[in-house]
């Protein structure tokens, strides 16, 4: 059988991707678990009480940690690998150095988590795990960011189009936003109010500067590739990208309104998370008025349906994001349970729900064996209901939280707490949910990855015989 | 068509290549042809000018004009107001001075401790001329007195030389002393305690209290 092109990049592929596939998928369920912990504790705090390491304090962060460096790390490179050389037309270059680095960024992140479990974790924002293994996590990460790039770097078509661009711009931003983060936290510390903001900038832009771009990226890849046509208004796309990249580090101190900083750090803040209503408009129009010309093809096809999913999740809930950045609406949501809406949203409704469809779209192609559609469909209506019911908890229960809150002349704990409580009673129930859907992903990614005994032992049978 | 039965490649509508060179090509035409006008283009320019105009009304409203520290609320006071409100500042640093200095002896109440330490509420040698009290703080005091009406002073001596105190805190505290608990006695100022010191500087001894009898006899005539 002849291969073509397509076939034998996806052959230099297959070891590293599935490898970055294969830990992400575990790094989820680590997230889902922590994830579970945490939400019981907020409605029994009691739960596991006698047990040091699963301290509040502990999982969540060991929950945030996991999910943004574990699963969108590994998922990170994967995609981008996948997409790049696809779109280089170009093979894969040092898959045993990708390996190797995609193992050292594991077991930092392992370490990483065990050190934020036994205390030992800074007070930056997404900079939580010990700084012992951020040296080990950079070098990895710069591994394989330069074999990515060495990929592009050898494509056959010189133009780049967008999916290239957000992919390689995140892959890029990362180490940028890392070199400022930790040179002004860890070896030149600022002092006062400016390590506060730096930390809260740092943590906010790697889901702004990192996790987003990545998945605008996969959109602006898989949504063409599938339903075949080009993207509509797709000379808006560089609009967009460079407003992404303009706007997106200056609008995240919004987050600082009404904080001990200058007056003029959420004042900006605010300003340009309006002026992201650009790229979020423009996004929004390239991905959904090329997807709403073939609905019937994008509900027929399970990554795309994922896929849309995300994006129609990064439309409606940017611009609430908008919403809520404005100074008077921010006054009374600032220190609710909103604060989890946003990141939830970012992290599972969007960025999650586009490299689920990532993956079901790329695994098929790499390893030759298909996911029973059965399968995929229970985990898309399962994280589709999950993702829904848990940002709708968080969503109407932040506003409860904060407009309670705001009135001195309630008893915290009788009124302000009851009203809560229920929210976190159903955010607890969709975690199982979404641990269960992930399970199932999980279970059947690393189905496909890990040949079956079974089929192993029929193999060497048949060698045995054919020697025979 | 069910993605069951897709070969997984080249049996899309698109492959990866094509991809690249259809958007490639996009970038350079800007967009397909259209008959006629372009509304999507126009409709972005309105919508995005009008934001920029709200941006830009809401930067200049508050951010402060870049000035590190947040805004002081300006309030236009009358000149009794801020004569008050100078005096109810004086009145609490003294007080403060007073919980440091002095409380631990004369009492946080003013009343001192019987047979001890004289009491200062009610007591002529605080309240009459401002500058007795100054004196006594300036450079101490030893010896018998009379505080309404008993003796004290056989065991305990004002020594003010061992701790410095400046001349403002000074006025603060006796200020203090002056009209608290049931005292209603004038202010003094950091002007006259300067000249108080000044007065003063050639007294190296503490004071006793015949020598304060003396030197103010209007205060102890009546």
């Amino acid at each position: 059988m002849k291969e073509n092109s397509e076939q034998i990049i996806d052959k230099s592929l297959k070891l590293a991707v599935c490898f970055f596939i294969a830990s992400a998928g575990l790094w989820l369920l680590a997230a889902a678990f922590f994830a579970y912990i945490a939400s019981a504790k907020l409605t029994d705090p009691f739960f596991l009480s006698s047990f040091e390491l699963f301290t509040y304090g502990k999982i969540k962060l060991a929950q945030a940690n996991a999910f943004v460096y574990g699963w969108g790390g590994n998922s990170i490179f994967a995609v981008t690998l996948w997409v790049v050389a696809r779109l280089a037309q170009a093979e894969a270059r040092g898959k045993v150095l990708l390996l190797f680095a995609g193992s050292i960024w594991n077991l930092a992140i392992t370490f990483g988590l065990l050190g934020i479990l036994d205390g030992h974790m800074t007070p930056h924002e997404m900079l939580e795990m010990p700084v012992e293994v951020w040296p080990a996590l950079f070098l990895s990460y710069g591994i394989i960011a330069t074999l990515i790039i060495v990929v592009h770097r050898s494509r056959r078509i010189k133009d780049t189009i967008a999916p290239q661009w957000f992919l390689l711009a995140s892959l890029l931003w990362f180490p940028m936003l890392f070199l400022i983060a930790w040179n002004g936290l860890e070896i030149d510390a600022a002092r006062g109010t400016v390590q506060s903001v730096l930390s809260m900038w740092f943590g906010q832009n790697v889901i702004w500067l990192w996790l987003t771009p990545v998945a605008l990226g996969s959109a602006y890849y898989i949504i063409p590739a599938i339903l075949g046509r080009p993207i509509d208004k797709y000379y808006l796309a560089v609009f967009g990208f460079w407003c992404i990249a303009s706007l997106a580090p200056w609008s995240v101190v919004h987050h600082l309104e009404g904080g001990p900083v200058p007056m003029w750090i959420p004042a900006i803040g605010t300003v340009m998370s309006i002026a992201m209503i650009f790229p979020i408009a423009v996004a929004s129009t390239n991905f959904h008025a090329t997807a709403f010309q073939d609905i019937n093809k994008v509900w027929n096809s399970l990554p795309l349906r994922f896929v849309i999913f995300g994006t129609l999740s990064y439309t409606v809930s940017s611009y609430i994001g908008v919403v809520f950045s404005l100074p008077a609406v921010a006054k009374i949501t600032q220190f609710s349970i909103i604060n989890e809406f946003h990141f939830n949203q970012r992290v599972y409704g969007f960025f999650s729900m586009i490299i689920f469809g990532m993956v079901y779209h790329m695994l098929p192609r790499i390893t030759g064996k298909e996911i029973a559609k059965s399968a995929k469909s229970f985990h898309f209506w399962t994280s589709a209901f999950g993702v829904l019911v848990l940002l709708l908890a968080y969503l109407i229960g932040g506003l409860t939280h904060g407009v309670l809150a705001q009135q001195p002349s309630l008893d915290w704990a009788s009124s302000v707490i009851s009203s809560v409580k229920p929210y976190f009673l159903i955010t607890e129930f969709a975690f199982i949910i979404l641990a269960f859907s992930q399970l199932v992903f999980v279970i059947n990614v690393w189905k496909a990855i890990i040949p079956s005994p079974f089929e192993l032992l029929n193999k060497l049978s048949l060698i045995k015989k054919g020697a025979t | 068509m069910t993605e069951d039965k897709d070969k997984f490649h080249g049996n899309e509508n698109m492959t990866d290549e094509e991809l690249v060179e259809i958007h490639s090509k996009l970038n350079v035409e800007k967009h397909p042809p259209t008959k006629g006008f372009l509304s999507a283009p126009l409709i972005f320019v309105f919508v995005f000018g009008c934001l920029i105009f709200v941006c830009s009304i809401q930067l200049a409203h508050s951010t402060n004009q870049f000035q590190l520290h947040p805004p002081t609320d300006v309030v236009d006071l009358t000149d009794e107001e801020k004569e008050a409100l100078r005096i109810e500042r004086k009145f609490e640093s003294g007080k403060k001075i007073f919980a440091l200095r002095c409380a631990s002896c004369h009492q946080a109440n003013g009343l001192g401790i019987p047979g001890q330490y004289p009491p200062l509420d009610g007591s002529k040698w605080a309240t009459s001329d401002p500058a007795l009290v100054s004196y006594i703080i300036l450079n101490g005091l030893k010896g018998e007195i009379v505080v309404k009406g008993e003796v004290y002073g056989t065991s305990a001596a004002v020594n003010m030389a061992a701790v410095p105190i400046t001349d403002r805190e000074i006025a603060n505290v006796t200020t203090y002393v002056r009209q608290a608990w049931g005292n209603n006695s004038s202010e003094i100022s950091t002007d006259e305690v300067v000249q108080f010191r000044q007065d003063t500087s050639a007294k190296q001894e503490q004071w006793t209290g015949d020598e304060l009898v003396e030197m103010f006899p209007a205060v102890f005539t009546n």
